[in-house]
This record gives C-alpha cells, sequence and structure tokens, in this order.
C-alpha cells in the first residue's frame, strides 16, 4: 500500500472540503472495498479521509418511513428491529451479502460505493475501461462468467456486486448527498449508473459528495418478501443472480409488486415492466412464470454468461413463488 | 489420568496452544532485525527478461534489497553440474520466463508495509515469446512421461469393449484445483556465519528441507536446521521444498539478517502447486449381469513446460474392479503454466471421479443398482499384481453406508424423487489408495519424574500426528497421555518421512511402536525381569530407584518382507445425499456418509475429523473448486479466495464417518493403513452421482455449479 | 527489532523518532489532542517518497485484551499486522490479507471484524480482543473448551479466527440452530474442513449460556 495522508473529521462540511483538495481523495468508512482496492493497487489515494467520526450512524424514524444514516454498519441496519418488521426484504438482501465479520464493518454508504469484482479490473496489468478508461475491455471476450445481461456497453460489461443496493433499490429508497454545492436527493435507482463510454464513474455522485443518509418510504411489503441469491456456494460469494421480490398481496389479488435483481447489471435492476405486469393479477405460478418472461426482454448475454439468460427467470420465479408463500 | 490404549477417542494433545494462539507456525518467530520479503510476480507468460527497472524500489523507505537476477548471489544447487542440483523452477537463476506470475524479483525491507508498497515500483521490460496455456487446444501435445513407471498398461484385451453386450464411453474433466491450507506459506531464514543456518519454514517434512537447502546452498545437512513446529494445513502444498523458501535463504545471507518471505494468497495460486487440469476417458464394457468385460481409462493431464509433474490418475482402473481386460493410459501436456504438485488424494482422486462416475453411469443402463455393480464385481485379490489384499473389508464399508445414508430411499429413477420443492438424490463413490511404510526412527527419554519425551522429525499439517503418536506410546508403556510428550517438526530430531501419502502413523507410529516396545524391554531387563513381562511398570519411581538422571533409546524401524507378498491398500465408500433446487440449479448436500477400511484406527476422534476433513474437500472438488486461465494473457483471473470457492460452513450439513477398525495383519505392527487421501478419494463421485440421481442430469466437468445444472435441465426439456 | 514500536506520550513527545520526524508529528499530535473534532490534517507539504516521514507515523492508543497500548503507526498499517508484527500477538493469523477467509477475526468494541481489512490507525480508542484475550488466566473460554472437545479444528491455522466469530455469533444472537451458526459462521473459511465439529461447538456453547 502507498502512503497517504490521513485525516480524521468529526464534521461532515469538514470531510467534505478535505475532499476537495489537490490530489486524489477518498473517503473511508467501513473500509472493507476501499483497503483491500489499495492492496491491490487499484486505488492509490494521496490522502483518506477517514469518515467514521461523523454522526451519521443513526436508524431513525421519519415522518413515513425510516433513515439510515450513511454510517449505519450493514448488520446494524439488517439487525434493526424496525427495518425487521417493516423492510424485511432489506434484512433478507443484507444477510446475503459478504460474512457476518464485514457486515458488521460495512456501511450503508460504503457499500453503495463498492466496486465491482470483475476480475479484470482488479488485475493492474490488464486492460479495463473501469480501473484505466481507453485500456479496453478484457471482460468482453474473456472470463465474463459474473457479468451483465442488462444495460452493458461495449466500454464495461461489469456488474455491481452489491445486495444491499438491490433490497434498497427494490423498496425505492431516496438518497442524500451533501457536497460542496450544497446538499440534494436522489432515487436510490438513480444512484448508480449504467457503464456507457464512462465506466469509470459507478455512480452519479458529483466531486466532493457524501453519502449521509439512505431514506425509506413508508413500508409497503411488510410481509411477501424474499431474497433468492444464486451462487457457486452456499454462502460468502457473490451472486450469478440475486432476485428481490417484494408482493403486497390482498385478497388474493397483487395490489402492487416491486422486485429487482442483482448479478445482471452496472447497478442494481429494477424490473418495472413485470412489477406493472403483476400489479391486479393472482400470485399464482403462471404470472410469477409470464413475469420473469418480461423481465428479460433485452437481455444480452455474453459467451461464458449465457445461462444468466435462463437463471434469470427462473430465479424471479422462484423469488416470486417464495415471497407469495410468506404466511 | 486414565489408561489410554490405542482406538480411543482423545482430545488433541496440542489443543490448547491451537484454541489460544500459543501454537506459533513458521511466520510467527520474533527474531531481531527482522528483514520482509516480497516477490514480483511476472506479468507476461513466456519470454526473458530484457531489463528490470528497480530504481524506484530501491531507493524507496527502509528498502535492503531488491534481488533479481542481474544481482542474486549465486546458489551453488543452481549451477550446471552441481553435486546435488536443484530440481524444478531456479529464481533469479536467468532471465527465462516459464509462466505468468513467476517472481522476477525479490524486495526486502525493513517492514512489511515497506516491502509491499516498494514491490510494486518494480518495472520490468520483456522480451515476450509465444506461450500455451490452454490445455484442451493443446491435448495434441501430450507426451508420455518420461520413465518407465507411466507407460501404457494392458491386462487381456480392452477391446473387447467394442463387443460387450453393454457399453460406457465418456468423457470426464476436472480444472486444475489449488491446495489453498490456510496459511500461506512462508519462509523465516536466517544464517549463523558462512555455512549454517535456519529455517522457520512451513514444510511437510523437515529433513527432506533440510537436505533440498543444504543441496542447494552446497552445506552440510548438519549445519541446516529446519523448523515447522505447526503447519497451517498443507495438503501437499508443502511436499517439497519451493523455490521461495531457496529465495529467502539467499537473501537472507545477503543481507546478513533475518528474512521472513510471505506468499501473498494470490501468489499461492501460481507458485506452490496445484492438482492439475484432467481430461479422462473411460470405457466400460459389461455383461448384461453387470460383470466387467473391460476398462479403458485414459488420462491426460496438465504439468509445466520447465518440469514434469505426473500422479498415479488411471492407476486405480487396474486393480478396484475385476475385470479381465483392461488398458490405461496417461499421458501430459507441458503448459506454461506452474508446476502441479500432489493434492490430497493426488491421482487416485482425480481417477476414481472418473471411474466410479463410470461406473454409476452404467449402473444406469444396466438398471442395477450402484452397489449391486460393484459387488458383481468385487474382487479379493489383487488382479492387477495377482496377490492378495492384506486386508480388504470394503463390503462391510458398503453395508454401514447403505445403511446409514438410508440407500433403501434411493429412487432407481433419476429426478423422481421430491422433497418440498426440491430434488433429492442419493449417490455413491468408492476409493482405494496404497497404504505404505516407510523408514523412520524415534527415540525415547524417560525423565526422573516419570515422564517421557518421544522424539521423531515428522510433521503434523493437521491430522494430529502428535495426539496419535501419544496414543500408541500410552498404550504400549501404559502410561497416562499427559506424562508423555511428542516432539515433532524439528530437522535435528531421529529422522523421519516426509507427511505424505497417507504413510505418517504406518511409519512413524511403527517406529513409536517399535522403540516403547524396545525400551520396555529394556527396562524389564535393567529391573531384572524377564523381557516378555507385562507388569506394570513404575515409571515414576525407577530412574531414582537405578540411580540414573535419564534413560533414552533411538530405534529405526521398517516393514519386513512379507509386505512384498500382499497388496496393501485402504478402502473408502463414501454415500451422498444431496438436494437441488431445479430451478436455481443451487445445491444443498444434506449429508456424507464416509465408510472406510483404513486398517486400525489409532485416535477416533482425530481420525474422524479427518474423514470429515477430507469429505470437505472433496465436496470443493466436486462442487466449487476451479482456477480459471484467461488464455488470451496466460494469467489466471480468479486467484484469490472470493472467486475460488472453497467450501463454507454454510455448503456442510452432516458429515459422518464409520471405520472398519479392523486391523491390517500385514503393513505394521499397529495394522494401521492411512486415511489421509482416502478421506478424500470417493467423494467428488459420489456427490456427482447424488446429483445425476436427483437432477437427471449428468455433468462430468468438475465443478458442478449451479449453470451447469440449468443447463442440463434444458437440454432435458 | 526492525520495526520498532514508538512510544508516544499523550502530549505527542516520542522516544526514537528522528528529530525530523519529531518536529512534524508533533505538531500534528497537538492538532489531534488540542482540536478533537476538528479536521486533522497532516502537513501541507508534499514530501518526496525519502522525507515522507510525516506521514509515516501517527499516535494511536489501543487497549489490547485489557492493555493499554499508545503507539505510533504509519497508517498503511492494518490492525491485523499491528497486531502480528508490532505487538507479536499473532494468535489472530493472516490466511488472505483480503476479507476473504476471516482468520484475521479480532473483536473491536465486542464486535468480530476482519482485522486485514481494518487500518489500525481507524481504531483510536477502541478495545480489542484477541484470541489471546480470550480465556481467562488458565481458565478457557468456554468456546476454546468447546473447540477442544469437539475436535473443531485440525491444523489450527483457522482457529483463532473461528473462535472469536464463535463467540460473537452467539452474542449477536446468530446460534440459534445449526442452520443459523452454518449461515453467520461462514466467513470464516477452514480448509481441514472442521465445520461440522465447529457448529456442535458453537451449539453446546449457546445451549451452556455462554457467559
Amino acid at each position: 500500500m502507498n502512503q497517504f495522508e490521513y485525516i480524521r473529521t468529526t464534521d461532515s462540511k469538514a470531510a467534505i472540503k478535505a475532499m476537495t483538495k489537490t490530489g486524489e481523495a477518498q473517503f473511508l468508512a467501513g473500509g472493507t472495498n476501499l483497503v483491500d482496492l489499495m492492496k491491490m493497487r487499484i486505488v492509490v489515494p494521496d490522502r483518506l479521509i477517514d469518515i467514521n467520526p461523523l454522526p451519521l450512524r443513526d436508524i431513525e424514524k421519519t415522518l413515513t418511513g425510516l433513515r439510515i444514516g450513511a454510517l449505519a454498519s450493514n448488520s446494524e441496519v439488517a439487525e434493526h428491529p424496525l427495518v425487521k418488521k417493516n423492510y424485511p426484504l432489506l434484512s433478507l438482501a443484507i444477510n446475503a451479502g459478504a460474512s457476518a465479520q464485514l457486515r458488521n464493518m460495512a456501511t450503508t454508504g460504503g457499500n453503495m460505493m463498492q466496486r465491482t469484482r470483475c476480475p479484470y479490473f482488479f488485475d493492474v496489468t490488464l486492460p479495463c475501461n473501469k480501473r484505466s478508461p481507453g485500456s479496453g475491455c478484457s471482460a468482453l471476450e474473456g472470463y465474463n462468467r459474473m457479468h451483465a445481461i442488462f444495460g452493458a456497453s461495449t466500454a464495461c460489461i461489469a456488474v455491481n456486486p452489491s445486495d444491499m443496493s438491490v433490497g434498497m433499490a427494490t423498496l425505492d429508497a431516496v438518497v442524500h448527498v451533501s457536497g460542496p454545492k450544497g446538499d440534494r436527493s436522489m432515487k436510490f435507482t438513480d444512484f448508480h449508473r449504467l457503464p456507457g463510454n464512462e465506466p469509470q464513474k459507478d455512480n452519479n455522485l458529483l466531486p466532493g459528495e457524501l453519502i449521509i443518509a439512505v431514506d425509506l418510504p413508508a413500508s409497503r411489503y411488510p410481509q411477501n418478501v424474499a431474497y433468492v441469491k444464486v451462487r457457486d456456494r452456499n454462502s460468502y460469494a457473490f451472486a450469478l443472480i440475486s432476485v428481490a421480490a417484494a408482493l403486497d398481496i390482498r385478497d388474493g389479488i397483487i395490489h402492487t409488486a416491486s422486485l429487482g435483481m442483482g448479478g445482471v447489471a452496472h447497478k442494481p435492476w429494477r424490473l418495472t415492466a413485470a412489477e406493472a405486469f403483476l400489479a391486479g393479477k393472482k400470485p399464482v405460478d403462471e404470472n410469477f412464470r409470464k413475469a420473469a418472461a418480461i423481465s428479460m426482454e433485452g437481455a444480452k448475454a455474453y459467451v461464458l454468461n449465457k445461462f444468466k439468460l435462463t437463471m434469470a427467470p427462473n430465479a424471479i420465479r422462484a423469488a416470486l413463488q417464495q415471497a407469495a408463500a410468506k404466511a | 489420568m486414565k489408561k489410554v490404549v490405542i482406538g480411543e477417542s482423545v482430545s488433541r494433545v496440542d489443543g490448547r496452544l491451537k484454541v489460544t494462539g500459543g501454537a506459533h507456525y513458521s511466520g510467527e518467530y520474533p527474531l531481531p532485525n527482522l528483514a520482509y520479503g516480497v516477490l514480483v510476480p511476472a506479468s507476461v507468460t513466456s519470454g526473458t527478461i530484457v531489463d528490470i527497472d528497480s530504481k524506484a524500489a530501491a531507493g524507496s523507505p527502509g528498502v535492503r534489497a531488491v534481488i533479481t537476477h542481474f544481482n542474486a548471489p549465486r546458489v551453488p544447487g543452481y549451477q550446471a553440474g552441481a553435486a546435488k542440483p536443484v530440481r524444478g523452477l531456479k529464481l533469479f537463476a536467468d532471465n527465462k520466463i516459464y509462466f505468468n506470475g513467476q517472481p522476477i524479483a525479490l524486495v526486502v525491507a525493513d517492514t512489511f508495509e515497506q516491502a509491499t508498497f516498494a514491490a510494486g515500483l518494480i518495472k520490468a521490460k520483456y522480451n515476450r515469446e509465444s506461450f500455451a496455456t490452454d490445455f484442451r487446444s493443446n491435448l495434441e501435445k501430450g507426451v508420455t512421461p518420461q520413465g518407465g513407471r507411466y507407460k501404457d498398461y494392458a491386462r487381456g484385451d480392452a477391446s473387447l469393449l467394442d463387443n460387450a453386450p453393454v457399453k460406457i464411453k465418456q468423457e470426464y474433466s476436472l480444472p486444475s484445483e489449488m491446495h489453498n491450507p490456510m496459511e500461506l506459506h512462508v519462509t523465516t531464514a536466517w544464517w549463523d556465519g558462512d555455512d549454517r543456518v535456519t529455517l522457520y519454514t512451513k514444510s511437510q517434512g523437515v529433513i527432506s528441507s533440510q537436505r533440498s537447502i543444504a543441496a542447494a546452498f552446497d552445506i552440510p545437512e548438519k549445519n541446516v536446521q529446519i523448523n515447522s513446529r505447526f503447519v497451517g494445513g498443507a495438503f501437499g502444498s508443502s511436499l517439497r521444498t519451493w523455490p521461495h523458501e531457496v529465495a529467502a535463504v539467499q537473501a537472507a545471507k545477503m543481507l546478513k539478517r533475518p528474512v521472513k518471505l510471505t506468499l501473498t494468497r494470490e501468489q499461492m495460486f501460481t507458485l506452490v502447486g496445484y492438482r492439475p487440469l484432467t481430461i479422462q476417458k473411460i470405457g466400460l464394457g459389461a455383461n448384461t449381469d453387470g460383470s466387467l468385460i473391460a476398462i479403458t481409462h485414459e488420462s491426460v493431464s496438465q504439468s509445466a513446460v520447465y518440469e514434469e509433474f505426473t500422479e498415479n490418475s488411471v492407476n486405480i482402473s487396474r486393480f478396484l474392479y475385476a475385470s479381465p481386460n483392461v488398458m490405461t493410459r496417461y499421458k501430459i501436456v507441458p503448459l506454461n503454466v506452474g508446476v502441479p504438485t500432489p493434492m490430497r488424494g493426488p491421482g487416485e482422486a482425480t481417477g476414481a471421479f472418473a471411474l466410479e462416475c463410470a461406473l454409476d453411469e452404467l449402473s444406469y443402463v444396466l438398471k442395477m443398482d450402484p452397489i449391486a455393480l460393484r459387488l458383481k464385481n468385487y474382487t479379493e485379490s489383487d488382479p492387477e499384481r495377482n496377490l492378495p489384499w492384506s486386508s480388504k473389508h470394503l463390503k462391510e464399508c458398503y453395508e454401514v453406508g447403505m445403511e446409514k445414508i438410508g440407500w433403501s430411499n434411493r429412487p432407481a429413477v433419476p429426478r423422481s424423487l421430491k422433497d418440498g420443492e426440491w430434488l433429492v438424490g442419493y449417490g455413491v463413490g468408492c476409493g482405494a489408495f496404497g497404504a505404505y511404510r516407510g523408514k523412520a526412527n524415534a527415540k525415547i527419554k524417560l525423565l526422573p519424574d516419570g515422564t517421557v519425551i518421544i522424539q521423531s522429525a515428522t510433521s503434523d499439517i493437521g491430522p494430529g500426528t502428535g495426539t496419535a503418536m501419544t496414543v500408541i506410546a500410552a498404550d504400549i508403556l501404559g502410561l497416562p497421555t499427559d506424562k508423555i510428550t511428542f516432539e515433532l517438526g524439528d530437522s535435528s530430531l531421529p529422522v523421519a518421512p516426509t507427511q505424505g501419502g497417507s504413510a505418517t502413523v504406518s511409519s512413524v507410529g511403527s517406529a513409536v511402536h517399535d522403540v516403547c516396545t524396545a525400551f520396555k524391554k529394556k527396562i524389564y531387563g535393567l529391573t531384572g525381569k524377564p523381557e516378555d513381562s507385562t507388569e506394570a511398570i513404575a515409571w515414576s519411581e525407577l530412574l531414582p530407584k537405578l540411580n540414573l538422571p535419564y534413560l533414552e533409546l533411538s530405534q529405526e524401524s521398517q516393514g519386513n518382507d512379507t509386505a512384498k507378498n500382499y497388496s496393501m491398500y485402504s478402502f473408502s465408500a463414501h454415500f451422498a445425499k444431496v438436494y437441488v433446487h431445479p430451478l436455481t440449479g443451487m445445491m444443498q448436500v444434506k449429508q456424507i456418509f464416509a465408510t472406510v477400511d483404513a486398517g486400525k484406527i489409532v485416535s477416533h476422534k482425530t481420525a474422524a475429523s479427518q474423514m470429515i476433513g477430507g469429505a470437505v474437500g472433496g465436496l470443493g472438488m466436486a462442487m466449487t473448486e476451479e482456477a480459471v486461465i484467461d488464455d488470451r494473457y496466460g494469467r489466471l483471473v480468479n486467484g484469490n479466495f472470493a472467486d475460488y470457492h472453497v467450501p463454507v460452513n454454510a455448503d456442510v450439513q452432516q458429515i459422518d464417518a464409520y471405520f472398519t477398525d479392523k486391523p491390517d495383519p500385514i503393513i505394521n505392527p499397529v495394522g494401521t493403513k492411512g486415511i489421509g487421501e482416502i478421506s478424500l478419494i470417493g467423494v467428488a463421485p459420489a456427490l456427482a452421482n447424488a446429483i445425476y440421481n436427483a437432477t437427471g442430469v449428468r455433468i462430468r466437468d468438475l465443478p458442478i455449479t449451479p449453470d451447469k445444472i440449468l443447463e442440463g435441465e434444458e437440454k432435458l426439456g | 527489532m526492525a520495526r520498532k514500536k514508538i512510544p508516544v506520550a499523550p502530549d505527542g513527545d516520542t522516544t526514537s523518532a528522528s528529530r525530523r520526524d519529531f518536529i512534524k508529528q508533533s505538531s500534528l499530535l497537538t492538532a489531534i489532542a488540542l482540536a478533537p473534532g476538528s479536521v486533522i490534517k497532516a502537513a501541507e507539504e508534499r514530501w518526496d517518497e525519502k522525507f515522507a516521514g510525516i506521514f509515516e507515523k501517527l499516535p494511536l492508543h489501543l487497549e489490547v485484551n485489557g492493555v493499554k497500548h499508545t503507539l505510533s503507526v504509519e497508517p498503511r498499517v492494518t490492525l491485523l499486522d499491528l497486531l502480528r508484527e508490532e505487538l507479536q500477538l499473532t494468535g489472530t493469523k493472516k490466511g488472505c490479507d483480503r476479507g476473504q477467509c476471516g482468520a484475521c477475526t479480532v473483536h473491536v468494541d465486542g464486535k468480530r471484524v476482519n482485522s486485514c481489512l481494518s487500518l489500525a490507525i481507524t481504531n483510536e480508542g477502541k478495545k480489542i480482543t484477541t484470541i489471546e484475550g480470550l480465556a481467562d488466566g488458565d481458565k478457557l473460554h468456554p468456546m476454546q473448551e468447546a473447540f477442544i472437545k469437539h475436535d473443531g479444528f485440525q491444523c489450527g491455522y483457522c482457529t483463532s479466527g473461528q473462535i472469536m466469530s464463535g463467540v460473537a455469533c452467539i452474542k449477536e444472537g446468530h446460534a440459534g440452530s445449526p442452520e443459523e451458526i452454518r449461515e453467520f459462521m461462514s466467513g470464516n473459511i477452514c480448509r481441514c474442513g472442521a465445520y461440522t465439529n465447529i457448529v456442535k461447538a458453537i451449539s453446546e456453547v449457546k445451549q451452556g449460556g455462554m457467559s
């Protein structure tokens, strides 16, 4: 690891200010991704701004929903009584990711900033447009088993690895950020971006912006939820495909559905067409199968991830079945 | 403390040290003025180094040396015409690159952080040459290994297979798999003068390490002290002395201070061997009653361009079942990759995967129970060598395993049993591994307080060598285990073989048995009793009575010629019950029941753990592990624990072991045959066969991952 | 020792740093000591590599297994390397150095974390418990006893991490069933494959009511 200037602060504005000075700076929260990236020489910051002392750890009720501080750890969120009661999908999604130790360290904001697991991104000797813009995409014709089937570009076919983010996106969360030019908010689904021609940009944060909190709206899915994660071992592995499913079933009819998918795109992938299809339908397998099929429109696979074209709709179906079965 | 006899369940003698953090592994000895070494890997796959720019690294804070082939001190054993030439890769000896990740430099600095940072500053210019890492597209380069040991084998006329009423001809493959012990490979070395060196190094054989280092540096063996008291797993990866160990010794010599060189987890994927990618073709011809007419088994494995690696992947087909006609063939393909090294179960695990899956396939064609098929071809003597088995209780393994796994629930028709939404299947896989006994020495020393120390330069990479030896000694001496200390992992102790090939208890255990037995006779002699007395010895009164400060005895022990008249193997049958989710392809191994005939079991608790652990290793082989090289670059793309999946706790539900526990009458005085390898050998086919039974999807290319299940299901329609 | 522990007094004095380091460090330390809550910033100067001393060491106060330490560390040093190489607490193991195996698991303020991904400097003022601090003198922690009894290890290298993780697993309330234990212990890889025995050990300690 390189030497860097280490700054610790208890004040958000000071942290943001420190971020805008010359040289590459990084906010350090849980460190579970950033420290690894620094060890692998993928991120070589001149300055680390340790934001752990910032007062952004609280999880508190808002008028309609719940506010999760950006520094609330993944395990604090997953285990929080209000999350478990009102947003069980988020608990399931978070606990499907990483390990108990990592979830104790990783923060809500840090998880959102998590970089891709594409092997070429991690190998500084090989071309990767995300790590080294313009160098090329090694995954396009390489080992792309884990890669995207939606929204990719010729510049990058990497996927976002976060489970938490799939849960947040599915639950219509809103992100609050603060930056040199003030505070602003955006939908969680607008936080991450597709690679396009600038795969080096994972998200829509502006320079110097700091994630402050994530708001969850009023709970709509306290009951019929499921998070299905298909992976190469039964725990502690990144998703081949993951599906977050939430159903609001009233009198045997799906009132609303919310669906998100992980392991398929550069961002958490909302399945809005399937959601629209399911609204007003019966929660039966025939409809789940159709919803799954609708979700796959526009999917494009590469040499080694063709299986995702089958696995994804199957996982959607499995998640919907599980969600509907929860009594 | 009560008296312990051979076969009892005792807790590990080093358990307390291991649960308190008190066990010190090779990288954990604080030495004054210790420097830290970090290797710099090549980023090309073949060619020569033209230049190495090490200026920035050398000038980086704390850096004491950057060793490359431009400045490396001469290693005598690397030179042409050396008395004892070093085998394999010679680091920093010349400018040649044979594989991607081959170290081109060693940076040594005052701290680990300084060395690691500076290693990243090294820039090399290469003259790139064409290379080959793609096994499948280079199969035609397969050659028969040198030496007579691996020539084609034929018994009878295997071409009769083509006329057999029932035939199976299939191809099975497995990828390269890494040992990945949890402890990183590490060597700490320092010199005392010009011809005396001490190493703390991760080693399965301290005597073998001593010989290798002595040969490399052309110094007397007695001047090389190897310490490896605790080894954090190895599974074969520490069977030999690796180039980085020599490099650490070299750096320590150059800097005249202790150097600790630790491989990174990523480097362990290229520098310390692996189970090689192998493709096998199996042909089985049978009569309609299931009796085998012919077996053909052809295997092609990956090896390295700079060193040949071979293993016994086809041998099992020659003797596990009675077949009058057998043909085996073994080839290797040299590629621009690091050299493989035996990994738990070595070739036998590879071979058993193919043979036992093929047999399973045959059982479905025959509509015959897989166990019935195996019983039909059961052999009471070794058909390869025409010798009687020294012992074989495999039928008992079948019976117990069938009962314990609930074999009667196994559906004869695949994909016909469900539990909720999960498909359920059962499978079996059998194995055999040679029971060996090497020459070993042990020394016993009685102290005035009635405690004894027993020493032998063996190792414990995890199975519990010290525990097993203590049990043997306790039984013979009639001493409580807490009065016995067994010392190992030190090259100054009596010479013993490397821990490998499942032979430690057989070899070293025999030496301990023999030295304890002889010691007792000696004491009976000294106390005026007949040599064959069975009288209990009053250990704590003995030395004061004899007026001696201590009493010791050394003994060499080895097998006798009778063993040559027998074929000696451990045998196993692994049973598995697996659930498969038909939509997602996710799998749950509900149960593995391991049954084994490994002769007499010395220490039941640790032996059972070893069997369970081998099953977990086999689970990884079957379902999770695969090292992937991007052949465009010749570089590994998943060389880390996040992307190379070894089984985690959630992958393992219930695993139990059953031992026939009948002493082998031939191999050694205790009658033990060894379990280290057999614990893994039949596991992968048992799981693959169970997955087929559950899903109707036959996957012949390991690992069996969810995507392959779904692809197979699509083909089923 | 190549890497001396540089004791730092509360006022930021250092005993063995070079004079240049001393001057730079003491101004920094003052900032930390006198201006809590403010941005602690290092020098504005951009030093070349050889003179990077200013960035090399910062003060750190830790309590490890009940013992208070005042240390001086490079910000790039991980908690794991600090424990193993500096404090000689080698019971905590390095298996991957990337948060992918769990061998380095320790408790920070009572929570299990991967010490390989935690920069030591970020643990200012925290209480660290390692495997060496688990037993009560000669009396083993129930989890240590249970690991011996159920043979929850073979080579012993992952064991410290497993035990620290197991203790936390119960404390977190994630040891309700073997299935739950398996899931919440999956961040600790055991290559010897002692998982079933590890689960037995944790279950027993859970049922026995771990103190």
